[in-house]
């Protein structure tokens, strides 16, 4: 253990910070973006429309059958050649993770939405509103609300998995730890204390998650 | 009760000069193979109260769910208040503002507060301004008895406070038609009667209603007319009076010396 140098992660703190902002930021708009796209797909799968049903129900299961590492260096690799002039690392890396990840949002909201009884879709039938209103005001907020705890502990999945963006090189945390490892050659360092500082979040993240289910079960 | 009903009570029924509001002309509607309804044809006039009963099964809920398009149907028509219902959905939405609807399990949001459970169809479906929704949901609140419960959320409530809140929910849209599925059948019995009060209020003041119910007493009190359900069909459809004291068919007889005898 003494050979190990520590006093380089305080040295490199400023430039590991923006990576770690990075990949909050990552993960808080690739959240949002697949929750809502995510739902989206599991109103589109319960609808009556048999055809939009199955086109859904293909997305899905695609996405799910693709390692996420794929859909994250394809994407970058074959919009530019679609669109004919480069997406920067973070959008494409944004796109990917919220398309990828919508598939498995979309799941749990379907569950969501399916643990909500018929009833109360009659009932607000029933006074006028519109299917889309319905939804809006009736079921989606009771089944995002009962699906919580489930959607942030995929999310700490997400936030794991966003050290995957190394492949395209964008700077987030975990590409900044590698920078930083190789040019100081402090390999066992960095690695040490990146490992720590996931540990540390998403045990945290995942404590908070246990919290609110156990209130949820007691209310 | 036996003796009761052998004893002809005379009361004024209303003549039926009132003009049509909900007409069902040949209803039927089948799950697969098999027929829930059959060739069912209805009028309710204005200000009418008619209670549907009969035994379970007999499709008695979904007669009241074609009325409003909750349920679909494959042959038939209806007609409420003029807007015609064949059995594709048309305007469907402009058709339900107009009828208010109370469920066997009452239904209420549980997310939200008594309040806004009330208002949020006239704001969302008929644009009201929040003020007057709420100003209105108060009344309605006042109506049924639960002034103080506003800002209470449905969990916190009775059952028979839900679904005087239920109905509280209906009237906002001030509903041409009111439709009762069982309103009673969910709750403990001491609070059946604070629900049939406001129901039997409700009757008073000339609302049009259809209510399925196995509430005798209350149909005996309240209702114009008895429609009586077996096997998807509609075998009686009379005045009540006549009903109880003397039904026309035999299974009619049967279910009413069931469950009037004990």
């Amino acid at each position: 253990m003494r050979y190990l140098d520590w006093s380089v992660i305080s040295h490199a703190w400023p430039f590991l910070w923006q990576g770690l902002q990075t990949s909050f930021l990552l993960l808080a708009l690739a959240m949002a973006g697949g929750i809502l796209l995510g739902t989206l797909i599991a109103v589109v799968r319960l609808s009556a429309s048999r055809p939009l049903a199955a086109v859904a129900a293909c997305y899905v299961n695609a996405l799910r059958s693709i390692p996420l590492i794929m859909v994250i260096f394809w994407f970058y690799l074959l919009v530019p050649l679609f669109i004919g002039r480069p997406v920067g690392t973070f959008t494409s890396a944004l796109i990917a993770f919220t398309l990828f990840e919508s598939a498995y949002y979309s799941e749990i909201m379907r569950a969501g939405i399916q643990g909500i009884s018929q009833g109360q879709m009659g009932a607000a039938l029933a006074t006028g509103m519109s299917r889309m209103q319905a939804y809006r005001y009736v079921v989606l907020p009771q089944a995002l609300r009962r699906m919580t705890p489930v959607l942030l502990t995929q999310s700490v999945a997400l936030f794991q998995d966003s050290s995957l963006v190394y492949v395209i090189g964008l700077h987030d945390f975990m590409t900044s730890v590698g920078i930083v490892a190789n040019r100081e050659a402090r390999l066992i360092e960095l690695y040490l204390f990146a490992a720590f500082v996931y540990f540390v979040i998403c045990f945290s993240a995942s404590r908070v998650v246990k919290r609110l289910q156990d209130r949820m079960t007691v209310a | 009760m036996i003796s009761a009903l052998t004893v002809r009570i005379p009361t004024a029924v209303a003549p039926r000069v009132q003009p049509t509001m909900i007409s069902m002309n040949g209803v039927s509607k089948r799950f697969g193979s098999f027929e829930v309804l059959k060739n069912c044809s209805v009028d309710v006039g204005k200000g009418e109260v008619v209670v549907v009963c009969g035994p379970s099964g007999s499709g008695k809920s979904t007669l009241i769910r074609c009325v409003n398009g909750l349920e679909a149907f494959q042959a038939g028509s209806i007609t409420v208040d003029g807007i015609k219902l064949g059995h594709s959905t048309t305007d469907l939405t402009r058709l339900r503002r107009r009828i208010g609807m109370v469920f066997q399990h009452f239904e209420l949001y549980p997310h939200l507060k008594v309040v806004d459970n009330i208002t949020l169809a006239p704001i969302k479906v008929l644009g009201r301004a929040r003020a007057e929704a709420e100003a209105k949901a108060m009344a309605l609140l006042k109506r049924v008895g639960l002034a103080g419960k506003a800002d209470a959320y449905p969990a916190q409530l009775s059952g028979g406070q839900q679904q005087r809140v239920a109905i509280a929910r209906g009237l906002a849209m001030d509903p041409l038609v009111m439709l009762f599925d069982e309103p009673t059948s969910a709750l403990d019995p001491e609070m059946i009667n604070e629900v049939l009060d406001v129901m039997t209020e409700l009757a008073r003041d000339g609302m049009t209603m259809i209510v399925v119910t196995h509430e005798m007493g209350f149909a005996r009190r309240v209702a114009n007319r008895i429609i009586f359900m077996d096997q998807g069909q509609i075998v009686e459809d009379v005045e009540t009076q006549r009903f109880f004291a003397n039904p026309g068919s035999e299974r009619a007889k049967q279910f009413l010396s069931k469950i009037l005898n004990h």
